[in-house]
């Protein structure tokens, strides 16, 4: 829940685990503790979606038996999946536009173990329309980072398992063309469509398609988004990269997605989720400033992380018996 | 996973039933060892072992998942 400096510092100081998410400007003046957090100024609280530089989200992981908290560069990321608990919960933040948010996202699909950790995490970000720069901090030394990751490895009690999930509002109709990359890129020129090679760009234009929409891929029913940043001499950027070896369509079109996303959120049916990121694409598009999504409360993020790298999507992990 | 559930669960692997959980890592798992088994057809042992160490690091997905399959 979102709370002030004051209330925020006093939390720290009584020694609590705590995941914490704010504008810059607050988190600088946190003081040493056993903390993680990330930059955003964009939360959905408990009396709706709001933009405040004068609040903290906090989340009390009370349930956490232990903690402990690392950093890591774009060499060393996966480490991740050596050194959380056995029966545990790894809380990762990436700072957007850095090189290992990059790394992660290429290559986590590929990590063999990284499914048997659960792992939820999101991209820190800033003010939209702004300068700034996202950054992740390592409470317990105090550092920022704009270029490194932070994980908090979170040990489970016995008996307890951290169940990790997503809502989103995207699917697919299967009688669409399939399309398909030749590598694990960020940014493309070319695809297959149907199997037959063309100019991403150039097929985006002809076919007029509203890049708004992202590509999904279907993961045994859970669909997966891709969305496009920008489209710019030719070249297609994404949010999240797309991958070899996986069917893509573009998402079917939503014609009201703040009505979309609310029916998908009830439909969801979580209980008591511990953590909740949501896509600033779903708070923006979604309409949801001033909108209440219980139970789902937490920071508005640039990426969410649900194993791997996801886009446009509300991530959220409940402890389970 | 006695004989019939392990059945049950090599055919949703090889597409020939359909399964989807509500429990995001398991659709994933099952999207990979689908995919790994397209590749190759003879992996299916190996994709049996990191089902069952899978059902066994998430024990409630276990008890759920399994059973909505063994009924499919």
């Amino acid at each position: 829940m979102l709370f002030t400096l004051e209330e925020t510092v006093a939390l720290i100081n009584e020694g609590k685990a705590l995941h914490i998410a704010a504008d810059d400007s607050l988190l600088q003046k946190l003081p040493k503790g056993n903390w993680i957090g990330g930059s955003t100024p964009y939360f959905i609280s408990e009396d709706g979606g709001l933009f405040t530089k004068e609040r903290l989200f906090v989340n009390e992981l009370d349930f956490a038996e232990e903690i402990r908290i690392a950093e890591y560069g774009k060499y060393n990321v996966f480490q991740i999946v050596e050194e959380g608990f056995d029966n545990g919960l790894t809380i990762l933040i990436m700072p957007y536009g850095s090189e290992v948010a990059a790394k992660y996202s290429k290559e986590a699909p590929n990590v063999e173990e990284l499914i048997m950790h659960p792992t939820i995490g999101w991209i820190s970000g800033f003010e939209l329309g702004t300068a700034g720069e996202a950054k992740v901090y390592n409470g317990s030394t105090g550092q920022a980072f704009s270029d490194k990751a932070v994980a908090m490895y979170i040990r489970l009690p016995k008996g307890k398992s951290a169940m990790i999930n997503m809502i989103n509002i995207f699917s697919d109709d299967k009688t669409d063309p399939v399309i398909r990359f030749s590598d694990n890129e960020l940014s493309v020129r070319k695809c297959t469509v149907n199997g037959q090679e063309v100019d991403f760009a150039d097929y985006i234009e002809k076919k007029g398609i509203d890049p708004g929409m992202p590509l999904v891929a279907d993961y045994n029913g859970a669909y997966i988004n891709t969305s496009i940043k920008g489209v710019e001499n030719g070249e297609v950027s994404f949010y999240a990269p797309v991958f070899k070896d996986i069917e893509y369509r573009f998402a079917t079109h939503v014609d009201d997605y703040a009505a979309e996303f609310i029916s998908r959120i009830a439909e969801a049916g979580a209980r008591q989720p511990v953590l909740s990121f949501n896509c600033i694409l779903n708070y923006l598009n979604g309409a949801l400033e001033g909108k209440k999504i219980p139970p789902y409360t937490g920071p508005v993020t640039f990426g969410e992380v649900a194993y791997q790298l996801l886009n446009q999507t509300l991530v959220y992990c409940e402890v389970l018996e | 996973m006695d004989a019939v559930v392990q059945e049950k669960v090599e055919k949703v692997l090889r597409g020939e039933l359909k399964y989807t959980s509500t429990n995001l890592a398991l659709n994933m798992m099952i999207s990979k060892m689908q995919k790994r088994l397209q590749a190759d057809a003879g992996s299916m042992e190996a994709c049996m072992k990191e089902m069952e160490a899978f059902m066994a690091k998430y024990p409630i997905v276990a008890k759920v998942d399994l059973a909505n399959i063994a009924a499919l």
